[in-house]
């Protein structure tokens, strides 16, 4: 018996031990991320409709024909203002409403399930919602615009080229916010009281004691925010796909719907993993270092 | 039990839930999940089922439209688990999977069937590729008709027109009167669809498949002509804000009163139907001008994936049911489409649905059966036809047509070059 106690303790202190619990989450990883990525860019390499037996090798071919059509440029500007939204819009927004609901104000659980609520709902439902309400002529902002007396205010939310991303962004505005307000609202009841205390006794304004010690105490949760807000205008797909299929004509186009009108529309998937393998260096090349100053900042927060 | 037991246990389970999922139902895949169209594919299966009790298939709705469902085909030839039959669109999209060598070919079938027979001469081109069927024609709806709301027209003393300088006189008649005259809806289809009446008009049915095979150039004087006559008479009567709004929310707007015509594809009579607006009573239809004694269609049919040879026999006897006037019937009548094999009784139709069906026997008379350019053309060409024609309804500028002319030009050399194109 001493003998199975000794050679159970030398196992579980060995390196096949560690290699063993190891093993699952690096061949998950290898199989389910590495290899969809060498074989997509495998793919970028070739003209293939999908079904014939043999893709043909083409090179670098289909990273040129991208680089040289103005439509792939479009849907990236897209992408990027959408980056600028995202890390904007819903992140300030749902720091608003944290901040507002931390103050204690009535009915706080009621609010704190509204302004949740919406995030809730599955991205195909947010794009059925918002395409009745954005209905140029009797949808319901529309209406509402018209009946106090704002009707000159009311566009073709999503038939005008230049209005469309605009009224999608209105959209995920009113889904995501949620997310932010309740990252910032756990944030905020998550500061040590003598912090807040302290201030308020120092004579600080509720301006400052925000901006002066409750914003600060507040990066980690921000930079969960950003982080995601980030990632998803990179990947954004689902609600501009479900809203308007990148259109009108181009217009609302980001790179992932371009990617899959490319591949399953026009049956070119050479072309669309050279998209995907471009979206992956782009998104790599906004977002990584990006994380690594906001991980690196908090590493030093925590240190101090 | 030991642990390595339960792990037998749990491989065998595994297997023969496997084998299971090989042995499993027949499915017909398709994409009609909701409304009159889930009520016809529902029909059409119960009556195929009752008429081979032996070889059962069951529905199996692929949600989103065609784009969806060749991707969920695509994985599933991946995974070597296609389904036994399926809804496709006619021409190059059947002719990619019969490319690659994924398709059943249909010829003894068509013959059991009398395909050559029954099929209108225009049908048939589209559902054979190097001269063998590969689809089985079940749901046609015409696409060059306008629509238009009975009251509407009454109060403004108008007669269905029958030239553009009608259409165009009508419009105005329409506007005047503060109705917005004729519907468009957003997207890369329906514009589209309503050029191909100014494009019949101008180059001919001979030069609508030149345009289909790549001889007649998107740059030629022709091509343009019938961009200008688009840009002067229906880019002119579009509602306002057409573009913003789904071809439902249009339909909508007809039957409330506030737009006069609406160009759209047959199915839309079955929407006016169910939104309580009855045919010939409420609304009626016209050819759009130009399009007098042509049938312009879009349709689909179902198509085989190879298989084992239960799978194939099931798939067989299903799509022969689907063939014969009673299978026909059974899913035109719900749906409000016409049934492609011509001894279909024509009194299956109403009003409305009769008109689309004599217009169907006229033209395949005269041999003026036109397929939907879209799906002749190769699937980029034809694509960017679509993205080019909205952009160019909602912005008729001359710099957006020249774009278009470039554009589309450019892309029919470099498919022509890769010898994409076919004669259909």
């Amino acid at each position: 018996m001493p003998n199975f106690q000794l050679v159970r303790r030398k196992f579980q202190t060995s390196g096949i031990t560690h290699a063993i619990f190891l093993s699952l989450p690096v061949t998950l990883f290898a199989v389910f991320y590495i290899y969809p990525i060498i074989s997509t860019f495998n793919l970028s390499l070739h003209s293939w409709d999908g079904f014939s037996p043999t893709p043909r090798f083409v090179g670098l071919q289909n990273y040129i024909v991208l680089l040289h059509q103005p439509r792939f440029y479009h849907a990236l500007l897209n992408n990027i203002s959408w980056l600028i939204f995202l890390l904007l819009g819903p992140t300030g927004l749902g720091l608003l409403l944290a901040a507002l609901l931390d103050r204690g104000m009535r009915g706080e659980a009621v609010f704190r399930v509204v302004f949740f609520l919406p995030f809730t709902i599955p991205a195909v439902a947010v794009a059925a919602i918002w395409r009745w309400m954005y209905e140029p002529t009797n949808g319901l902002l529309t209406t509402i615009l018209q009946s106090i007396g704002l009707g000159g205010l009311a566009q073709n939310w999503l038939g005008d080229p230049s209005i469309v991303n605009f009224a999608l962004m209105g959209s995920m505005m009113w889904w995501t916010t949620g997310f932010a307000f309740l990252v910032f609202f756990a944030g905020l009841r998550n500061i040590p009281v003598e912090c807040i205390e302290a201030a308020r006794i120092e004579g600080a304004t509720p301006w400052q004691l925000f901006w002066k010690v409750s914003f600060p105490l507040l990066w980690p949760s921000t930079i969960v925010v950003l982080g995601m807000a980030a990632v998803d205008a990179m990947r954004l797909f689902d609600i501009v796909w479900a809203m308007t299929n990148g259109g009108p004509a181009y217009a609302s186009e980001v790179l992932a719907t371009q990617m899959y009108d490319t591949a399953f529309g026009r049956f070119e998937m050479g072309r669309a993993s050279a998209i995907s393998v471009y979206l992956l260096v782009i998104a790599g090349v906004i977002i990584m270092p990006y994380i690594y100053q906001l991980a690196k900042r908090v590493q030093d927060s925590e240190a101090e | 039990m030991s642990n390595s037991k339960w792990i037998g246990v749990a491989l065998c389970v595994l297997a023969s839930a496997s084998a299971a999922r090989a042995d499993g139902p027949k499915e017909l895949w398709h994409y009609y999940a909701a409304g009159s169209e889930k009520a016809g594919i529902e029909a059409l299966i119960a009556f195929a089922n009752k008429q081979n009790p032996d070889s059962q298939i069951v529905g199996r709705v692929i949600p989103g439209n065609a784009v969806e469902m060749r991707r969920q085909l695509q994985t599933a030839f991946m995974g070597n688990t296609p389904p036994a039959a399926y809804q496709s669109s006619m021409a190059f999209k059947l002719k990619t999977f019969v490319d690659s060598g994924k398709l059943h070919d249909l010829s003894e079938t068509w013959a059991k069937i009398k395909g050559d027979e029954i099929f209108p001469e225009g049908v048939q081109r589209v559902v054979k590729i190097d001269g063998k069927p590969y689809g089985i024609p079940y749901d046609l709806s015409l696409i060059n008709n306008i629509f238009y709301s009975k009251a509407i027209f009454e109060k403004a003393g108008l007669e269905p027109p029958k030239d553009y300088d009608g259409l165009v006189a009508a419009c105005d008649k329409l506007r005047a009167a503060g109705v917005e005259p004729l519907g468009n809806a957003g997207g890369p289809f329906w514009s589209l669809y309503n050029f191909y009446a100014p494009l019949v008009s101008t180059v001919g049915t001979e030069g609508y498949y030149k345009i289909a095979s790549g001889e007649l150039g998107f740059d030629t004087p022709d091509f343009r002509k019938a961009l200008d006559l688009y840009r002067s008479t229906m880019v002119k009567c579009y509602a306002k804000n057409w573009s913003g709004k789904t071809w439902t929310q249009t339909a909508d707007d007809v039957v409330n009163g506030n737009t006069g015509m609406f160009m759209m594809g047959a199915w839309a009579a079955a929407y006016f139907k169910q939104a309580g607006f009855a045919p010939v009573e409420k609304f009626d239809v016209f050819p759009a001008p130009g399009t007098e004694g042509k049938a312009i269609f879009q349709m689909d049919a179902f198509a085989v994936p190879e298989g084992p040879a239960d799978t194939l026999e099931t798939a067989e006897r299903f799509v022969i049911s689907a063939a014969s006037a009673e299978g026909q019937a059974a899913f035109a009548v719900p749906k409000g489409s016409l049934a492609p094999n011509v001894t279909v009784d024509p009194s299956i139709y109403d009003a409305v649905g009769a008109k689309f069906a004599k217009q169907l026997a006229d033209a395949s008379k005269a041999n003026a059966v036109l397929p939907n350019l879209f799906f002749l053309l190769p699937t980029k060409v034809g694509t960017e036809l679509g993205v080019q024609l909205e952009k160019f309804a909602i912005d008729p500028s001359d710099a957006n047509e020249s774009e278009l002319i470039s554009t589309l030009e450019s892309l029919r050399q470099e498919a022509q070059a890769e010898g994409a194109y076919l004669k259909w």
